[in-house]
């Protein structure tokens, strides 16, 4: 019966457009919509396919602003049991680091955790460097970047997938796990689901509550800060070859020329 | 202006569960039918999506919403059904839930409340309704689908418990389990393999219809009034019919808007041109007024207002000659490629014109709503 900890986030939408804010280069969260990060989805999937196997509990823990609790209702009305959302304004610019940080103390406050799911890497900061940082101050094994999950006991069992290929990994619980998009198709929220999520518990938390100074976090003492950012340069016009009957092999030659063949 | 006591205050808008029913069923339906899956399997054999039906009906609970809790359904209502069907509209998703979820589930409904007066529900319509909530079955209000508010009803003979007569173009009813037919003033349940359905070609080929021919074919006998409760199913549909059309409406504009922003004719984007956002700025409050209409006969039938016939009848001869008029002008402000099979504009365009002339057509509302607010020739 694993006690099992998702941690969700709250994303700008992919399919608007995204900017930093002009001020202090962080997240402009208002410029676009906002929704739960689609690998987070799976995560919360996998978490309750565990739990429907195995039972257990599944809580959502989720660092942001208020209105992350769109994205924690989504989360709740797939299925999960109750949440925990950290909010407060001092952690707005925090690096990866201090997220870790806060999100770990949360994780604290979830009593007899054997599993903590994150996604492999959030749409937004695309740091992927979370689920490891917190693994490393829990004291937990990470496995990361997960296709396939399967627990047998206090024994966890991982495939990862990289670009080199498939790693399998075995660990004993608690631990931290990362999913990759391979690893289920998320469930969509049924009206009953929808329904049941307007009554479980969300506890809110600030930084104080999980005992960490306000000036740990957030952009001032952030170990890593956006200096300066400007939109991808529009593509320069291509080469335009014309054919005097050699066009072919002014092509192969391009391609040579760039390595391609 | 206060709302009167013995009637709860009209709400026009979403609430927070309808928004989130709306977007769990637009992300399944964004997944199972867009454009290009739609547009490939209208020339089926098959073009109704029973699989998009079952996920609908057993993983989201989006089938049997106004079906009670008790019977297996969510016990919500008919404004959370609006709002599935205006998001079906959106992608005229080849599903059955005119037929089934709407028509007959609303008939049968209509009869257990008729049951609770007479003391007691009928236990074959609860079991029937049981079936359709669990996504086990699927049913067909066996009546026209040109079937109008106040209008003729099928004439089906029942002698004992069997039934005999033909009803033409009943939606849905090509992939139904369950028929529910109008016999006299008693309603049916016929098992579907028992009689005679035949698809017809139908101008809409997001939404079958089918002949369906009873000779002599036993029936189950449901207790009631069977003639109230297929008038009521039929203003039920009407009046979801409205939601449909808006959400028809919306895919128009909104994809039309899209298309005129990236299609560059004379160096520069064509929806630059004053005259097309002029159509466009038109289509747009047509769409806010219709959707307007339709939230107040979703509200209306939710709550069972006491001018529900009103509401329902303003809604559909409005929204009906909106998505008409959305799916036309989608059309044509897509030029060329608005005319090719290969864009699923002409789905909506068929889709509207086939909506506007089920369960009455703007004409026969309006003369139905005339008397009703005191306008008489």
């Amino acid at each position: 019966m694993p006690n099992i900890v998702v941690l969700v986030k709250q994303v700008p939408d992919t399919y608007s457009e995204r900017r930093l804010s002009d001020s202090d280069h962080t997240l402009d969260r208002d410029s676009a919509d906002a929704v739960l990060d689609e690998i987070n989805e799976r995560a919360v999937e996998e978490a309750l396919l565990i739990k429907e196997a195995q039972g257990g509990e599944v809580t959502v823990l989720s660092v942001g602003p208020d209105r992350a609790t769109e994205a924690i209702r989504k989360a709740l009305s797939m299925g999960a049991d109750k949440a925990v959302h950290v909010s407060d304004p001092a952690l707005h610019g925090s690096c990866v680091i201090q997220t870790s940080k806060v999100i770990a103390a949360a994780v604290g406050k979830v009593d007899g955790v054997d599993l903590v799911i994150a996604g492999n890497e959030a749409t937004d900061g695309r740091s992927g460097a979370v689920p490891a940082i917190l693994a490393e101050l829990l004291g937990y094994p990470q496995l990361t970047h997960a296709r396939k999950v399967v627990i047998e006991g206090t024994t966890i069992k991982v495939t990862r997938e990289t670009d080199e290929g498939l790693t399998h990994l075995e660990a004993s619980l608690p631990a931290v796990v990362s999913v990759g998009e391979k690893i289920n198709e998320p469930r969509y929220p049924s009206f009953k689901g929808i329904m049941a999520a307007k009554k479980k518990p969300v506890e809110t938390l600030t930084v104080a509550d999980l005992g960490i100074d306000a000036g740990e976090v957030g952009l001032a003492s952030a170990t890593s800060t956006v200096v300066e950012a400007a939109p991808k340069p529009p593509r320069a016009a291509g080469q335009k070859v014309e054919d005097e009957g050699d066009g072919g092999a002014k092509i192969a030659e391009y391609l040579v020329g760039q390595k391609l063949i | 202006m206060s709302p009167a006591p013995d009637r709860p205050e009209q709400d026009l808008l979403y609430s927070d569960v309808e928004e989130e029913l709306r977007a769990s069923v637009r992300a399944l339906l964004a997944a199972r039918a867009d454009s290009a899956r739609v547009l490939g399997r209208v020339e089926d054999e098959q073009p109704l999506d029973l699989d998009l039906w079952r996920a609908l009906a057993v993983d989201l609970g989006a089938t049997s919403l106004p079906i009670p809790e008790a019977l297996g359904g969510q016990g919500a209502g008919l404004r959370e059904t609006a709002v599935v069907a205006e998001e079906l509209g959106r992608s005229v998703a080849p599903v059955p839930f005119l037929g089934s979820a709407v028509l007959a589930t609303g008939a049968l409904l209509h009869l257990l409340g008729q049951g609770a007066e007479r003391g007691g529900p009928d236990a074959q319509a609860e079991a029937a309704l049981t079936r359709l909530a669990e996504g086990a079955a699927t049913a067909a209000l066996v009546i026209p689908l040109s079937t109008y508010p106040g209008g003729p009803l099928p004439a089906v003979s029942a002698d004992g418990d069997a039934l005999t007569g033909t009803v033409r173009s009943v939606a849905d009813a090509a992939v139904a389990d369950l028929l529910v037919v109008l016999a006299g003033d008693v309603l049916f349940l016929v098992e579907a393999a028992a009689a005679r359905v035949t698809p017809v070609v139908s101008l809409d080929l997001t939404r079958p219809v089918a002949d369906v021919v009873l000779d002599a074919t036993p029936g189950v006998r449901l207790s009631g009034s069977g003639e109230a409760a297929v008038r009521a199913a039929v203003l039920v549909g009407a009046g979801i019919l409205a939601s449909e059309q808006v959400g028809i409406a919306e895919w128009c504009l909104s994809t039309t808007v899209a298309y005129l922003k990236e299609r560059y004719q004379f160096g520069r984007p064509v929806g630059s041109f004053q005259s097309l956002k002029h159509r466009l700025a038109d289509l747009w409050q047509e769409l806010v007024l219709a959707r307007a209409a339709a939230r107040a006969a979703a509200d209306a039938l939710a709550t069972g207002a006491e001018d529900l016939e009103i509401t329902v009848l303003v809604a559909q001869s409005l929204c009906a000659a909106v998505a008409l008029h959305a799916a036309e002008e989608a059309v044509q402000l897509h030029g060329g490629i608005g005319m090719t099979w290969e864009h699923p504009v002409h789905l909506y365009l068929k889709r509207a014109k086939a909506d506007e002339i089920a369960l009455g057509t703007p004409g026969r509302h309006r003369a139905a709503l005339a008397p009703l607010v005191g306008l008489t020739a």
